[in-house]
């Protein structure tokens, strides 16, 4: 199954840091825009299957933040991101609709391309550093004979 | 969906729907004495109060019957995108109905409840006009001390209409909005003529 760019975008800008976004909330508020959906935490449950395949089961319920900004051309982004961060949710979601203009090379190379390197080399590092502790179990004699 | 059509809703979402709530449990308690939702949001076609009800009463659980008055793309996007509530074109799975003035003639296919579960009737929202306009009628029965004067501008047949259909505990309770007031009709209100 392959993602929409817009998929991927939406995806990267909900696992991104604050404090990665923060940097450019000058120019993604550099427009006129009015919140549909104001940002707001809420819950949902988690689903998952044992071993990936299993019967599903509820893992548990988990906040997500979720906010609709509409930009003054009618251009309308949407944000959904685990946690309680409202103000991650708001520019997030500006970044969406900022993206799905008729130029959003600028953005992508700007801020996709950048927050999704970071992201990459997180996931890598802590890759790495979870493989040094693997340990592998063999068993040697079997007690019962 | 079309995102182009949608608008705000509440501006506090969670104090605002409570309001709302309790106008409409306060409604129905005190049948025929109106009640003032201030804090209501515009729709294009929905009064104040009619789009204040729906947003706080409706959500995933609760299916919608339109009225065809009220099936524009507009109300359709925005009910669906604030409530989440699913829309259905059968007057039987409806949980809620959203009725203009000349749909009261007919009321027939609403779910009525059963003698057992008479709750899970299906609750009609009516949008009018105004809610003093019309004939003055005395209104008895729970929630009314000894009688109440309500002037609903409703036609003479939604009554007999209302009479025909009645099978208490079955029945269907009514909420009339118009701006900013409502006005409520529960199943267990008695509707007589004025005396003169």
């Amino acid at each position: 199954m392959s993602l929409s760019p817009r998929q991927h975008w939406i995806g990267v800008l909900a696992r991104a840091r604050l404090s990665e976004l923060q940097p450019h909330e000058a120019a993604l508020k550099d427009v006129e825009y009015h919140l549909i959906r104001a940002p707001e935490v809420g819950m949902t449950l988690v689903r998952g299957r044992m071993g990936g395949d299993g019967a599903p089961f509820n893992v548990g319920e988990m906040s997500v933040t979720r906010c609709v900004v509409r930009l003054a051309d009618g251009r309308t982004g949407y944000s959904y991101l685990a946690g309680r961060d409202k103000v991650h949710a708001e520019l997030a979601a500006l970044a969406d609709a900022h993206l799905q203009g008729s130029q959003p090379s600028i953005w992508l190379s700007d801020l996709i391309t950048a927050l999704a390197n970071a992201q990459a080399s997180r996931r890598a590092q802590k890759e790495a550093d979870t493989a040094a502790t693997k340990v592998e179990f063999f068993t040697l004699v079997r007690g019962e004979n | 969906m079309n995102a182009q059509l949608l608008q705000p809703a509440f501006v506090d979402p969670v104090l605002d729907a409570q309001r709302g709530f309790r106008a409409a449990l306060k409604a129905l308690a005190e049948p025929g004495l109106i009640q003032h939702l201030a804090c209501a949001p515009q729709l294009d076609g929905l009064a104040p109060a009619t789009y204040a009800l729906c947003l706080a009463l409706l959500d995933v659980d609760t299916p919608l019957w339109l009225a065809p008055s009220f099936d524009t793309p507009l109300i359709r996007a925005n009910l669906a995108f604030h409530c989440g509530c699913p829309f259905t074109a059968n007057r039987e799975d409806a949980v809620f109905a959203l009725l203009g003035e000349h749909d009261l003639l007919d009321l027939g296919g609403f779910d009525h409840g059963n003698d057992r579960y008479p709750d899970q009737s299906c609750t009609v929202l009516v949008q009018l006009t105004d809610l003093e306009s019309g004939r003055g009628l005395l209104w008895r029965g729970p929630g009314i001390k000894a009688q109440r004067q309500v002037h609903l501008p409703v036609p003479q047949a939604f009554w007999l209409e209302r009479q025909r259909r009645e099978a208490f505990p079955r029945g269907l309770d009514v909420l009339f909005a118009a701006g900013h007031h409502l006005i409520g009709l529960p199943r267990s209100s008695r509707v007589a003529e004025e005396r003169t």
